[in-house]
């Protein structure tokens, strides 16, 4: 039996759009049997990085993001891609609390929100072509070294 | 629904299930006015009805804390779910703000203060 399984989705990178991200992935990686808290830290990664391409890739231009999904097992793989605006320095973005726009009250927790939901996450980027942010995360290994 | 109320120096936040980045811009947008014409002494974020916030709910709390405390108000959190406090212990932002079971351990907290005075 093959288990793995495959989703991509594409939409305009609007705001309210960010809620569909979270739904569609939440649905789609239900068959790995996951906690509700696992559900909420995937989802929260989610939407941090459908965020930041529509904050940061696509400003105030318009544009699509994808989403890409792969299920193996209890394996999620996790691809967020916009063909917008690009990050020049992608170690100085992925510093906590670095902001481009602290005085939009942003946060600047974006990746480290990523990094600390997921097991794993990478980041390509060029300027002018866009970013794509991938990301790994096992379920069910919370707490397995007390078993 | 209603986002938010004011009346005496008292601001109330009634945040959304889903505090993300679209919610939080309409949250700001729609309140700018209350800030720039009252003096808000206290701020309250209500997160009864919320099950989701990522990182652009964090700007939001933070950004109205700075406009608040700035002018030496206090600023609270209220009816925090299990899944809303591991997002703001994370943000660090329980070093600045204090979070409060109920409203009503606020308002203990103002008459001990000498808000009612």
């Amino acid at each position: 039996m093959n288990n793995t399984n495959e989703m991509t989705v594409r939409f305009s990178g609007n705001a309210q759009n960010e809620s569909f991200a979270r739904m569609v992935i939440a649905a789609f990686i239900t068959g790995t049997n996951p906690t509700l808290e696992e559900v909420s830290d995937v989802k929260t990664a989610v939407s941090e990085a459908v965020t930041n391409s529509i904050i940061h890739g696509y400003r105030k231009k318009s544009g699509q993001v994808t989403v890409y999904a792969k299920v193996t097992g209890r394996k999620i793989y996790i691809e967020i891609i916009d063909f917008g605006d690009g990050i020049s320095d992608v170690k100085k973005a992925m510093e906590p609390m670095f902001t481009t726009g602290p005085e939009e009250e942003r946060s600047g927790m974006g990746f480290s929100f990523m990094e600390a939901f997921m097991d794993k996450i990478e980041v390509e980027s060029k300027v002018g072509e866009g970013t794509t942010v991938k990301m790994w995360k096992e379920i069910g290994t919370a707490g397995r070294q007390f078993e | 629904m209603k986002r938010f109320d004011y009346s005496d120096g008292v601001l109330i936040y009634y945040l959304p299930r889903e505090l993300d980045h679209y919610a939080a811009e309409k949250i700001k947008s729609g309140s700018e006015k209350i800030f720039d014409e009252n003096n808000v002494e206290y701020l309250i974020f209500d997160f009864e009805k919320t099950s989701f916030m990522d990182s652009s709910g964090i700007g939001l709390v933070t950004g109205r804390y700075r406009r608040v405390h700035d002018k030496g108000g206090k600023v609270f959190v209220v009816n925090v779910s299990e899944n809303i406090d591991k997002i703001l212990m994370m943000s660090g932002i329980y070093r600045i703000i204090e979070k409060k079971e109920t409203k009503e351990d606020i308002i203990k907290d103002m008459v001990a203060g000498g808000c009612y005075e």
